[in-house]
C-alpha cells in the first residue's frame, strides 16, 4: 500500500458520544477499524459550548472551540468529528475568528495563549466520500445491505447555514445518499430530509418535537424507508427515544429503526452486530436486520 | 509660439469637491504657449460654451484643452463649439480630470496637483494638433435586424415603412418570439395571439422586408454606414418557394411525439412541423435530430405525399451576405430555470424546490401555454402530472430574480404583473379555485398597472401573502409550499395542485457570443450595454448598432414596443443623409519607410489594411506598401503600436505627441 493511501486522523467524540449516543461512538471507531483508516480521540477534549453556549456568549463559545483545534493541533491527522452540532460549532468558530482580528485577540486573551485555528476539521461523511472515496468503500463492504430502504436524515446543521459546513450542497445534498448507496442500501427519496427535529425544544417544549419529529417519521415512511440514517446524536434523540411518544400522540405506529449511519456501514464492512451497540437503540432494529439476513 | 486656451470646468461639485479649479487655471496660465485659462461652474452649458467662442476670438487662440469629463461625454460638445468660433475642431482636446481624477481620489492637494499635471499633457499634445477634416463615407441604407420577436417585429416595420429596405434574421423557424407564446396581456387583458398574427403578416408581406428565419448571424464586418453581414440559413430540407404549406406532411408525418418546446413541451409535434398553426412563414422544418428519415434512411413519407415536391433531404446550410448600413438587435430573453446548474455557474438553481423536478411546478411561460386559447389542452388550466383541474394554485415571485444568492440581484420587471394577470386567467376558467401569491413587493409602475394589480385581489380573489418559500415538497398528488408571511409573523404551509414560479428573465444562451461578433458591450448577466443609461439608451457605443427589447435588459410589451420604434428611428436619422462624416482619427503610413511586412494587417481589428502599390514615372512597379482604408480605420492604434519601421502612426495620437505628453511630466 503506498503511503498516500494510509488515512490518520485525529478524532473529536464530544459528550454526546460519550454518553446517550454512545453507540454512535462505538460504531465510529468499529467502522474506521474495519476500513484501516486511522483514530486517535484528542486528549483532554472539552464541551464545544454546544446550542447554550453561542446563545448566551459568542466569545465563550468561539473560545471554548479555539481551545479545542489547540488541543486538537497536537494530534496527528485532520480532525473527524462525529456530531453534526460539534462539526458545525468548530467550523462556524474557524469561520468566524478567520480574517477578524478582534475577536481573534478576544479569545487569544481568554484562552491566554496563541490561537492554531488551521486543522482541517471534516465531518465523518467527508472522509468515507472524498479522502478514503465511495470506490474503496464500496469494495470493503462484505455484507452489502441489499434491498434495505433507508431515508438519509440531514437535519439541519450538516449543510447549514450555508458559507459554514462546506460538505455538500446545502439545499439538495446528495452525499449520505451516495455514502450509503456504496454500502449497497438503497436510499429513498423523500421530503423531509433537512427538516429541524425539533432538537433542543425535546427538554423545553417536548410538543414541538413530537410534531416536528412526527412529520419526519411520516414522511420518511410515505416514501417507503424502512429506516432512517442519522448522523447528529440529538436527531438520533428525537427520532428514536421520542417515537413511542410520537406514535401516541399522533395515533400512527411507526415502528421506523433509526441508526447512526456508522452503525449500517459499519454492518456492511462485516462487523460484528455485537459490537455495534444495536441493542441500545429504542426502536429495536433486530427485526428488520434478520429480515434482510444482516444479522 | 502656440495661442493656446485652457478651460478648467468645475463639473457642479464633481470636479471641485476634490480639485481646486482655480489653481488648476492659474498654474495653467503659465505654461508656455498658452494664451488664455479660466475656470467654470459648468463648461458645457450655453454659457460655458460661450465663454470658449469668445475667448477664441478674443485672444485669437490657435488650441484648446477643455479639463472637464471623459471626451466621451463631452469631446463633441466642445470641438462644435470651437468650429462654431471658426477654429478647426480637432484641435481641441479634453483633459479629463474628473473620471481620471476628481471621482477616484480624496485628497484635495494631491488631486488638484494630479489635475494640472493632466493639463499640462493635454496643453503639450495640442500644440502638435493638426487641422484634420472629416472623412465622408456613403451609407447603405438597408438595416438589419436580429431577432423576430416583437422588438425585432416591431424596428423592421418602422424602418421598412420609412421606405428603408429591412433584412430580418430570425433563428426559429418562425417570427413570433415569446409574445407568439403568450396568451392575455396586462394590463387590458387583450390576446396576444389577436394583436401579434397581424404584424407577423404584414411583416412576411412587406416589400421592403427580407425575411430569413431559421437562420442565425454567421458574421459581421464594417462599420456604421457600410456593415456587411454573413447570414447561415440553415437547411430547412423544405423548398420555400415551392412549400404551399397545405400541412400534408405534418399530418402524415409517422414520428409525432416529440416535445414541442413552443409549448414548453406540454404538447407533441411530427418531426416535420412548424412551431404553430399561425406561423410565419407557414413552411415546415424537418427536425433532423428526430426524423426517422436523417436517423436511419428508412421512411421519406413526407416527400412522398408531398404534392409540389417541396421536401429536399438534401438540402444544406446556406451562407448569404447582405450589405447593410444599421444593425438593431433585438434578440430577447429566456427564463430563469431552477434545474441544477453547472458548476462555476453564476446561476444557483432551487434545490429547495427540488430542482425543478415535481412536474406540477411549472414556471409562468407553462402557464401561459396551458391558459392559451391555441395551447396544449386549448386553454384549460389543467397540471402537466395528471391533467386533473388543480383547485389550488399557488405562484411565487421573484424566483431568481433579487436573488444575490441565487447569482442575480436585478429585478425582472415583468413577473409582478404577469403573476397579477395569471391569478385572474385562472379565476376566470376555475371558479372554485384558490389563487395564492407570495410576494417581497408589488412594483406596478405603468399605466393602468397597479390598478390591474389591486384588482386581482379585490375583485379577482387572488390571496397575496408577503414573504417567501422556503421549500416545496410532493406529497401524495399535493405540494406542500412551506413559506412564512412576515406581515403576521407567522410561518404558513399551503397544500396546492400547482405551483407557478415567475422566474427570472434573462438574457438568451449564447447572447455574449453574438455580442462578441457584433463589437458591443455586455454586463455581467450578457445584458446588452447602452451607450448611455439615461440619454442614449437605444444605441450602443459601437457606432450603427441599436437596441431593441428585453436583450438589453428586463422590459414588458409596452416598453418593448417602445424601445423598438425608438431604435427604428435612430436608424432612420441615420439613413436620412446620403453620406456620414466620420472622425478623421485614422492611422496613416509613410510610404517611404513602409518595409512591407504587414505586421499591421495582422492585428487590425477593422481589416481596414491594405496593399498598395508604388510605382515610377514609367509605371514600373517600385515597391509594394501598407495602406489604412481611411473609411474603414477605427482608430484604434494597433497598427501604429506594431510597426517595426514606426512608419504607421495615427493622426492627434502621433509618437512625438505621446512622448512631448510624457516628457511634460517632468
Amino acid at each position: 500500500m503506498t503511503p498516500k493511501n494510509v488515512l490518520n486522523y485525529s478524532y473529536y467524540p464530544g459528550c454526546s458520544l460519550h454518553a446517550s449516543g454512545k453507540e454512535y461512538d462505538e460504531s465510529t471507531r468499529e467502522l474506521f477499524k474495519s476500513l484501516g483508516i486511522g483514530l486517535r480521540e484528542v486528549p483532554e477534549w472539552l464541551c464545544c459550548g454546544a446550542t447554550p453556549a453561542h446563545n448566551v456568549d459568542e466569545l465563550l463559545s468561539l473560545s471554548l472551540c479555539a481551545k479545542n483545534l489547540e488541543l486538537a493541533d497536537g494530534v496527528e491527522g485532520d480532525l473527524a468529528v462525529a456530531c453534526a452540532a460539534c462539526f458545525s460549532r468548530l467550523k462556524t468558530a474557524q469561520h468566524k475568528l478567520e480574517g477578524n482580528e478582534e475577536k481573534k485577540q478576544q479569545v487569544e486573551y481568554a484562552l491566554d495563549a496563541p490561537l492554531h485555528l488551521e486543522k482541517p476539521v471534516k465531518h465523518l461523511l467527508e472522509i468515507l466520500a472524498k479522502d478514503y472515496g465511495l470506490e474503496r468503500l464500496e469494495e470493503a463492504v462484505r455484507k452489502p445491505l441489499a434491498g434495505m430502504k433507508v431515508a438519509c436524515y440531514y437535519g439541519c446543521l450538516l449543510t447549514r447555514p450555508p458559507e459554514v459546513p462546506e460538505l455538500d450542497c446545502t439545499e439538495a445534498p446528495t452525499i449520505m445518499e451516495r455514502v450509503i448507496g456504496a454500502a449497497g442500501a438503497e436510499a429513498v427519496s423523500w421530503s423531509h430530509r433537512l427538516e429541524c427535529c425539533g432538537a433542543n425544544f425535546t427538554l423545553s417544549r417536548p410538543g414541538v418535537v413530537l410534531q416536528l419529529s412526527g412529520e419526519i417519521l411520516a414522511s420518511a415512511r410515505r416514501a417507503g424507508a424502512e429506516c432512517i440514517m442519522v448522523a447528529c446524536p440529538l436527531c438520533h434523540a428525537n427520532l428514536d427515544i421520542r417515537q413511542k411518544e410520537i406514535e401516541e400522540a399522533s395515533g400512527e405506529i411507526y415502528n421506523m429503526p433509526v441508526f447512526y449511519m456508522t452503525q449500517l456501514l459499519a454492518l456492511a464492512a462485516g462487523v460484528s452486530p455485537s459490537r455495534l451497540g444495536l441493542e441500545s437503540m429504542i426502536v429495536s432494529p433486530l427485526g428488520l436486520l434478520k429480515e434482510k439476513q444482516l444479522i | 509660439m502656440s495661442r493656446i486656451g485652457v478651460f478648467v470646468c468645475h463639473c457642479g461639485e464633481n470636479i471641485s469637491r476634490t480639485v481646486d479649479c482655480e489653481r488648476v487655471a492659474e498654474a495653467a496660465r503659465k505654461l508656455t504657449g498658452v494664451a488664455y485659462a479660466t475656470d467654470y461652474k459648468y463648461m458645457c452649458s450655453d454659457p460655458g460654451q460661450g465663454l470658449l467662442k469668445k475667448a477664441v476670438a478674443e485672444h485669437n487662440l490657435d488650441g484648446i484643452v477643455v479639463a472637464a469629463c471623459s471626451p466621451r461625454m463631452h469631446e463633441k460638445t466642445f470641438r462644435k463649439a470651437a468650429n462654431a468660433a471658426g477654429l478647426n475642431p480637432f484641435l481641441v482636446e479634453m483633459a479629463n480630470i474628473r473620471e481620471h481624477c476628481s471621482w477616484v481620489h480624496e485628497d484635495k492637494e494631491e488631486a488638484t496637483a494630479k489635475a494640472s499635471e493632466i493639463v499640462t499633457m493635454l496643453v503639450e499634445r495640442v500644440k502638435m494638433n493638426k487641422k484634420l477634416q472629416p472623412i465622408t463615407v456613403p451609407v447603405t441604407k438597408r438595416a438589419l435586424v436580429i431577432g423576430g420577436g416583437i422588438a425585432g417585429i416591431q424596428a423592421a416595420l418602422d424602418i421598412a415603412d420609412a421606405g428603408h429596405h429591412v433584412v430580418l434574421v430570425e433563428r426559429e423557424p418562425s417570427i413570433g418570439g415569446h409574445m407568439a407564446q403568450l396568451s392575455e396581456t396586462f394590463p387590458t387583458l387583450d390576446c396576444s395571439q389577436c394583436i401579434m398574427t397581424p404584424k407577423m403578416v404584414d411583416v412576411a408581406n412587406h416589400p421592403n422586408i427580407t425575411l430569413h428565419t431559421y437562420s442565425e448571424v454567421e458574421s459581421v464586418d464594417g462599420y456604421i454606414g457600410n456593415f456587411s453581414i454573413t447570414i447561415r440559413k440553415k437547411a430547412r430540407s423544405v423548398d420555400m418557394d415551392k412549400c404551399t404549406g397545405c400541412g400534408v406532411c405534418m399530418a402524415k408525418c409517422p414520428q409525432k411525439k416529440i416535445p414541442n418546446s413552443f409549448d414548453k413541451n406540454l404538447g407533441m409535434r411530427p418531426a416535420i412541423y412548424v412551431p404553430f398553426p399561425q406561423a410565419v412563414p407557414n413552411t415546415p422544418v424537418i427536425d433532423r435530430e428526430n426524423c426517422t428519415y436523417f436517423k436511419s434512411g428508412k421512411c421519406g413519407v413526407c416527400a412522398k405525399v408531398c404534392g409540389p415536391g417541396a421536401v429536399d433531404y438534401a438540402q444544406e446550410d446556406q451562407l448569404v451576405t447582405e450589405p447593410v448600413g444599421a444593425i438593431v438587435v433585438a434578440t430577447g430573453f429566456e427564463l430563469y430555470s431552477i434545474a441544477e446548474k453547472p458548476k462555476g455557474s453564476m446561476i444557483k438553481g432551487y434545490g429547495e424546490f427540488g430542482h425543478g423536478k415535481i412536474p406540477d411546478v411549472i414556471d409562468g411561460m407553462t402557464f401561459e401555454r396551458l391558459a392559451s386559447a391555441s395551447g396544449p389542452t386549448g386553454g384549460k388550466i389543467l397540471r402537466p402530472s395528471d391533467g386533473k383541474e388543480p383547485h389550488s394554485v399557488v405562484f411565487l415571485q421573484c424566483i431568481g430574480s433579487r436573488a444575490r444568492e441565487k447569482g442575480i440581484s436585478y429585478c425582472s420587471k415583468i413577473c409582478c404583473m404577469y403573476t397579477a394577470k395569471h391569478t385572474m386567467l385562472y379565476h376566470h376558467k376555475v371558479h372554485d379555485g384558490q389563487a395564492y401569491v407570495f410576494f417581497m413587493d408589488a412594483r406596478t409602475p405603468g399605466k393602468g398597472y397597479d390598478e390591474f394589480w389591486r384588482r386581482s385581489i379585490e375583485e379577482e380573489n387572488a390571496v397575496y401573502i408577503r414573504g417567501a418559500v422556503s421549500r416545496l415538497y410532493q406529497k401524495g398528488d399535493k405540494i406542500v409550499v412551506m413559506g412564512s408571511d412576515i406581515s403576521l409573523g407567522i410561518q404558513v404551509e399551503i397544500e396546492a395542485d400547482m405551483v407557478v414560479l415567475a422566474t427570472a428573465v434573462q438574457p438568451r444562451t449564447g447572447a455574449e457570443l453574438l455580442a462578441q461578433k457584433l463589437g458591443i458591450s455586455y454586463d455581467k448577466y450578457n445584458f446588452y450595454s447602452e451607450a448611455h443609461a439615461k440619454l442614449r439608451p437605444v444605441e450602443c457605443a459601437t457606432a450603427g448598432v441599436y437596441l431593441a427589447g428585453a436583450c438589453q435588459g428586463p422590459k414588458d410589451i409596452p416598453d418593448t414596443v417602445s424601445q423598438a420604434s425608438a431604435a427604428a428611428a435612430k436608424v432612420m436619422t441615420l439613413f436620412a443623409r446620403d453620406e456620414l462624416e466620420r472622425e478623421p482619427i485614422v492611422a496613416k503610413v509613410n510610404d517611404k519607410f513602409c518595409v512591407a511586412c504587414f505586421a499591421c494587417r495582422k492585428v487590425c481589428p477593422y481589416g481596414a489594411v491594405e496593399e498598395k502599390e508604388i510605382r515610377d514615372r514609367q509605371g514600373n512597379l517600385v515597391k509594394v506598401v501598407a495602406y489604412v482604408n481611411p473609411g474603414v480605420c477605427g482608430g484604434c492604434g494597433t497598427c501604429q503600436a506594431t510597426c517595426p519601421s514606426k512608419s504607421v502612426e495615427l493622426d492627434g495620437y502621433t509618437d512625438e505627441q505621446i512622448m512631448a505628453q510624457i516628457e511634460s511630466l517632468g
